[in-house]
């Protein structure tokens, strides 16, 4: 079956985006983005999941804030709540207010995070199973997942993030049906990579290269994968299992850390009783 | 592990196993744990909690191990200190006073936990000007003293229970009815053996039928032989074995030969609790050698100290006797500090008494025919504390004959 989530997107056009700062080991601030094939990409992004069957909804740009193309770092949504991202990194704290305001504009419910934790929306905490699986340690906290939980009403498993590299959990998982998912373990712990196991039936494991690629930073519109590229392996594979694949290169984006996933925030995530 | 800090995990930590892995570092890091509080979550939506008490042998592995551990979410439970008030009256606590335990207690004071000196069961607890924190009963209190108030601040260590197979391993509310008596009297006598060695004091409750049942005498063995440090009993114990060393009976019935009473046998008793009232004391009729021989005679002989606790029901009574039970109770309390084993032989409310005034770390046999005073007995007051049930004069024959043979 099909996921239940991922016909609604939130994106923001990369009017402002650039390297302007290093908070990640993707991120040089010596290597030039170019702009204007960022904008084709990001332009090319919108098109395909469009034509896949999804809604993208703008987030007006705003100086200053060049990662807020980044949407998928937004918050949490779940259902009509809207959990704004409290960032670890004082360069991208400035996003916070844009994300509140347009939520709140556009009948969300807002509930904040306290102050004194750190979680990076929807990029940390992805739903599988009833669940959200969260991300830890590069970016939010493991303490944020319990208050995470209450706010939005469904249970939050927190996985261990142990590579560097891999700083968001969307950068190792994808989920893409409700029995499969792309899962990149060699960036998890040994905890996690259990609780992974018992939780999703049939996981396409990645291998290190595939991860390294941004391969688990795809976007799913029900059997549609759109993805930065795409391995043969993962290609073979995800087709046999019915699935179309269509590529979205954002290699200006990867300069930055973030591929398709990171660009985009689906709207339209409801788990737990109350949704 | 002398360095020990609660933290507190809270969220999805069982599907996540953040609590196992929590767990795992900790004991990875060369620390140990204990579960304090933990709450599962009934439904997979509900939050699960768990609060742990992190030990670790250095300061420095301890705030290692604490950093490590709030990656994973695991915070340290904020503590405050203690909050203190000001007795306002003499023998009187004030208001919402902190009511003790007989456990070990810490009490947190400008940031640093302070040992409680005596843990005692029912008592305050008073800081003292140089920092020091004592218990105190209430009748001990004095206007001015700084009593604490409230649980904030105040923490009892629970005493660790060894696993094992014999009930020595296991020793609480333990009654040993259906039990090999010869080994488990040789572990007491093991127990004694061990308490010495490390300095710790011996200390005997009697009640009268350790002179009823004949068995004053291997008492008396025990005592001669350095056995027992301290002896705590009332006026019937002491006047019935003061009876059997100069009269030969106990309340009027020949030990000797188990006749039935003497000829005016039932005033024997006070016959003798007269002479030593004539006296003035049990060590005077010890010095003027009209007593010469039994438990308070051997007591008396070496230096071992005694406190001898009235009751309304008390003929006479002995001049030793406490009349003020008040007294009586402080005067137990100063003979306590060092005591690691408390035999309670045959005795049902000196026993108790001496129960609510022991720290629960001290190992307390309770021998009795009965095994209703046992189970009473061991379920009160000490946490280590084993149920004999048997007769006494049987135990303390065999013990004196393990310990002190002559």
């Amino acid at each position: 079956m099909t996921l239940p989530w991922g016909r609604t997107f939130l994106m923001c056009p990369p009017e402002h985006f650039g390297v302007l700062y290093e908070i990640n080991p993707w991120m040089h601030q010596e290597v030039a983005v170019d702009l204007d094939r960022a904008r084709a990409q990001w332009d090319g992004l919108v098109d395909v999941l469009r034509q896949a069957g999804a809604e993208v909804e703008i987030l007006p740009p705003e100086p200053n804030h060049p990662d807020l193309v980044f949407t998928a770092n937004a918050g949490v949504v779940n259902g009509r709540c809207f959990v704004p991202s409290r960032f670890r990194h004082p360069e991208r704290r400035g996003e916070e207010e844009h994300y509140a305001a347009w939520f709140s504009s556009h009948g969300y419910e807002v509930a904040a995070l306290p102050p004194t934790v750190s979680h990076e929306g929807a990029g940390d905490a992805l739903p599988f199973g009833g669940v959200f699986l969260s991300g830890y340690r590069q970016r939010s906290d493991a303490a944020a997942h319990a208050q995470l939980s209450r706010l939005i009403g469904a249970p939050v498993r927190p996985i261990e993030l142990a590579d560097e590299r891999y700083y968001h959990l969307d950068l190792t998982f994808c989920p893409l049906d409700d029995r499969r998912a792309l899962v990149a373990p060699d960036a998890w712990d040994t905890y996690g990579r259990r609780v992974v196991e018992a939780l999703v039936p049939e996981p396409l494991a990645l291998t290190v290269d595939e991860t390294a690629g941004f391969c688990a930073n795809s976007v799913v519109v029900g059997t549609t994968v759109v993805m930065p590229a795409c391995p043969p392996r993962v290609g073979r594979r995800l087709e046999a299992w019915g699935f179309d694949v269509v590529e979205a290169p954002v290699g200006e984006f990867q300069k930055a850390g973030g591929a398709c996933r990171c660009l985009t925030l689906a709207l339209d995530v409801a788990v737990g009783p109350n949704v | 592990m002398a360095f020990v800090e609660r933290v507190e995990v809270a969220g999805h930590i069982i599907d996540s196993l953040i609590l196992a892995k929590v767990l795992d570092v900790i004991l990875d890091a060369g620390a140990d744990y204990r579960i304090v509080d933990v709450e599962i979550g009934r439904t997979s939506l509900d939050p699960s909690r768990a609060v742990l008490e992190v030990a670790a042998e250095d300061d420095d592995v301890l705030a290692r191990l604490l950093d490590d551990l709030q990656v994973h979410g695991a915070n340290r439970v904020a503590h405050s200190d203690a909050r203190l008030a000001v007795a306002d009256r003499d023998g009187v606590l004030p208001e919402g006073f902190y009511s003790t335990t007989n456990l070990p207690t810490e009490v947190r004071l400008s940031g640093r936990w302070v040992e409680v000196e005596n843990p005692e069961m029912d008592c305050g607890l008073v800081v003292l000007p140089d920092g020091r924190v004592r218990t105190e009963p209430m009748h001990r209190v004095r206007a001015g003293d700084h009593v604490v108030v409230g649980n904030d601040g105040v923490r009892v260590r629970p005493l660790s229970k060894p696993r094992g197979a014999t009930p020595f391993e296991f020793m609480t509310s333990e009654v040993s009815s259906e039990k090999p008596k010869d080994a488990l009297v040789a572990e007491v006598a093991g127990r004694m053996r061990q308490a010495k060695a490390r300095g710790a004091k011996v200390l005997a409750v009697c009640g009268p039928a350790v002179v009823h049942t004949g068995a004053a005498p291997h008492l008396a063995r025990l005592v001669r032989h350095g056995w027992v440090d301290v002896l705590f009993a009332g006026n019937g114990f002491a006047a019935h074995d003061i009876e059997s060393n100069v009269l030969g009976t106990s309340l009027g019935v020949r030990l000797a030969s188990g006749d039935a009473r003497a000829e005016g046998g039932h005033s024997n008793h006070l016959r003798v609790v007269n002479e030593v009232r004539r006296r003035g004391s049990i060590a005077a009729a010890v010095a003027d050698g009209w007593l010469t021989g039994g438990v308070m005679f051997e007591c008396v002989t070496h230096g071992v100290p005694f406190v001898l606790g009235g009751s309304v029901r008390d003929d006479g009574p002995l001049p030793d006797v406490h009349t003020d039970v008040v007294e009586a109770a402080d005067a137990m309390r100063a003979l306590l500090p060092a005591v690691g084993v408390a035999l309670m032989l045959a005795s049902t409310l000196h026993a108790i008494a001496t129960g609510n005034l022991l720290p629960a770390g001290v190992e307390a046999y309770c021998v009795d025919i009965n095994q209703a005073v046992v189970t009473k007995l061991a379920d009160r007051g000490s946490h280590q504390a084993l149920g004999i049930v048997t007769d006494v004069g049987l135990f303390l024959h065999t013990l004196a004959d393990h310990l002190a043979p002559e």
